[in-house]
């Protein structure tokens, strides 16, 4: 059980969907949902500079790449270039609906993202990456 | 006693000189006035001794005569048989063929060069002139006796003639015939005298280089031709240009002789090739360059232009022979076809990206209705129409996300006409499709029979392969026959390096007389189902094409359908 999955879409069906499937799933008890990355960014300083022990952070997020204000790409340059202390055992999920083969290569060159998953998200998707996670 | 008249001279003096003592001692024996008869014989010897001395001087002047005459007569024959021997010696030294004309007697005769010449015999040598005319190729006959009879009746200086002349095999030779006259004492022409040469070689080489001569001058290609060396650092003197040269520079050759082309250069030129010409010319090396020269009336026009050197017998450079191509077309359809290639590129890259796009807005709302359905799953319906309608909801939202799912595999196929290939098991291939499709089989239960076992691995791409098989066995369950159970036999075999995938069920076929030709084209539906899409068989070809393959179909109505696939393995 993860203490918190952020999802990361700017569609609010999608971000429902991950939010239910999530539950259901009982892969965390806790999910955030961000429209685009500058959301993200800005949740994650939030993190940054509050000093509550007891805070709890995302270790694990579901990414969407195509976004109006802040795309995926555009987020995970932004996250892996600046100091998020402690935010160093995140991991991202690309979950989108692309078919370009472009975005395939360019996750390859982001050692942060464990997996390119196609949507909708779903609870043997889940499953799966619970056992990956664990084991 | 040397001389021949004076032993003439003795005998006749001896002989009287006998008769003078017989006549005298018959005269001492039988005469009457024995006084006379020494008177008489001293008489006898007197005449004796001075008819003697006449005649020995007689017969010394006419020896001496004939002496001077034989002396003269035996230097002459030693001149004529000189003059035979070199005559000889020439005839065989020249190889010509002499011949010796008698023209009142019409007797002609030839030396052994027309047998070691033309081939003829002696005793097929003909002795008149006809034998001679007769020779003589047709087309040049008339010419040539014009001619001969001109200079017999010295309206001519001189007499030499080229024609052709026929030897005894019946082939032609080409002859230089040179003649000369001699004339009797009233200035007639009585005799003629002449040498034949063969001159078939030089006239055929003379021709071969007509026939190249023509080829530089017909040529098309600008040809032109410069000096080895050129003392101010351009690229050396002009000394030919053919034709084709003239029509494209506009120069007239000889305007143009006697020139460096540096005068086709001008501002737009390239000057580094230009620089790799006199590179070239330095070290006497071949070069091609394209650059852009100037005509005479300063008009521009691109030209391929090759320097080639020309080495002599010693291996002295002798010239420089430049060929050239006016290419300005070419470079006009070059450029045109770079823009089209540039534009199709840029369009095709835009309809990729708008396919993408397309795809992704369009399943992005798709997946969330399947996500939502899946939710909807778990929680249970009362109302029994509102769970019809979800059903037909579900379907409708499936049919469209495989749709969608098959369109994007095309996109991705022609996106990316190369793809990675490893070693497949085909038997596992087939564990995946019958688990992907293992509810179909269930409700179904086909009877399949699997011989795989001839080719237990196939180099292949998987996802491709596993989507294939995919699509035949989703197809042959989707259109089984209604009236018999649904078999399907799926075998491979392997001829030397291709492998045959047979796969062939007894649904309900397809007409293939009025199909043929859409089995496998885009949005072709045969049967009106209505989770039928026209894009099953399409993908299956363009991923069997992409892997290298073929495919193709045989199909009965009522009876069933077979499809073979062919790769190399």
């Amino acid at each position: 059980m993860l203490e918190q999955i952020l999802c990361i879409d700017d569609d609010p069906i999608a971000l429902l969907l991950s939010k239910k499937v999530i539950a259901k799933s009982g892969f965390s008890d806790e999910v955030i949902t961000a429209q685009n990355g500058e959301e993200a960014l800005s949740y994650f300083n939030s993190l940054k500079y509050n000093t509550t022990k007891a805070v709890k952070k995302p270790q694990l997020i579901f990414l969407d790449l195509n976004m109006p204000v802040m795309g995926g790409w555009e987020f995970l340059d932004h996250f892996t270039a600046a100091d998020y202390d402690g935010f160093n055992s995140v991991s991202v999920i690309v979950l989108s609906s692309t078919i370009n083969p472009e975005d395939l290569d360019k996750a390859k060159k982001y050692p942060i993202i464990i997996d390119f998953l196609s949507k909708p998200i779903t609870i043997q998707m889940l499953e799966y990456l619970k056992s990956r996670i664990e084991s | 006693m040397k001389s021949k008249p004076k032993q003439i001279t003795l005998i006749y003096v001896v002989i009287s000189l006998f008769m003078a003592i017989l006549c005298h001692k018959l005269l001492v024996f039988y005469a009457l006035k024995a006084n006379f008869y020494y008177f008489s014989f001293l008489k006898d010897i007197i005449f004796i001794f001075f008819t003697g001395i006449i005649f020995n001087y007689i017969l010394s002047k006419n020896e001496s005569r004939n002496i001077s005459i034989l002396k003269k007569m035996q230097s002459t024959n030693e001149e004529i048989k000189e003059s035979n021997e070199k005559y000889d010696i020439v005839a065989k030294a020249t190889s010509d063929t002499i011949w010796d004309w008698r023209i009142q007697e019409d007797y002609i005769t030839w030396n052994k060069g027309i047998e070691n010449v033309f081939g003829y015999k002696q005793e097929e040598v003909g002795l008149t002139s006809k034998w001679w005319f007769d020779k003589i190729h047709p087309e040049d006959s008339i010419r040539m006796s014009v001619k001969l009879y001109s200079f017999i009746e010295q309206k001519t200086e001189k007499w030499q003639d080229q024609y052709r002349f026929r030897c005894s095999d019946g082939t032609y030779k080409y002859v230089l015939d040179r003649g000369f006259l001699l004339k009797d004492e009233n200035g007639k022409a009585v005799r003629m005298i002449g040498a034949i040469q063969d001159i078939t070689k030089q006239k055929e080489e003379e021709q071969r280089l007509k026939l190249l001569e023509t080829v530089i001058i017909q040529s098309k290609d600008s040809i032109l031709i410069t000096e080895a060396n050129s003392t101010d650092g351009k690229i050396p003197r002009i000394v030919y240009v053919n034709p084709a040269f003239s029509k494209m520079s506009g120069y007239e050759s000889d305007e143009i002789l006697g020139q460096s082309p540096n005068v086709f250069k001008g501002p737009n030129s390239d000057s580094e090739a230009l620089k790799k010409v006199l590179k070239a010319i330095k070290e006497e090396k071949e070069c091609l360059i394209e650059t852009i020269s100037y005509s005479k009336s300063k008009n521009e026009y691109w030209v391929r232009f090759s320097m080639i050197p020309i080495f002599n017998a010693e291996g002295v450079l002798s010239h420089w022979i430049s060929i050239q191509q006016d290419i300005t077309e070419e470079r006009r359809m070059e450029t045109e076809k770079e823009h089209l290639i540039r534009e199709l590129t840029q369009n095709n890259k835009d309809l990729k990206q708008f396919s993408y796009i397309t795809s992704h807005n369009l399943r992005a709302p798709l997946s969330n209705l399947m996500g939502l359905l899946n939710l909807i799953e778990d929680i249970p319906i009362e109302n029994p129409e509102l769970e019809e309608i979800l059903n037909g909801f579900y379907k409708s939202t499936y049919l469209l996300n495989e749709t969608i799912n098959d369109l994007v595999k095309v996109i991705i196929i022609k996106d990316n006409p190369s793809m990675q290939k490893e070693m497949v098991s085909l038997s596992e291939v087939f564990e995946n499709v019958f688990g992907q499709l293992s509810f179909q089989i269930e409700m179904h239960k086909p009877i399949i029979k699997l011989k795989l076992d001839k080719v237990p691995l196939l180099n292949t791409n998987k996802a491709y392969i596993e989507s294939i098989l995919l699509n035949l066995l989703t197809n042959s369950i989707k259109y089984k026959s209604e009236n018999r159970k649904l078999k399907i036999s799926i075998t491979a075999e392997q001829i030397d390096q291709t492998v045959f995938l047979t796969f062939a069920d007894n649904g309900i076929g397809i007409d293939l007389e009025r199909n043929r030709d859409k089995v496998f084209g885009l949005y072709q539906r045969f049967h009106n189902y209505p989770d039928s899409k026209g894009l099953g068989l399409y993908l299956v070809k363009s991923q069997v094409e992409t892997m290298g393959g073929t495919i193709s179909v045989e199909s009965e109505v009522n009876k069933g359908t077979s499809f073979i696939i062919t790769f190399k393995n």
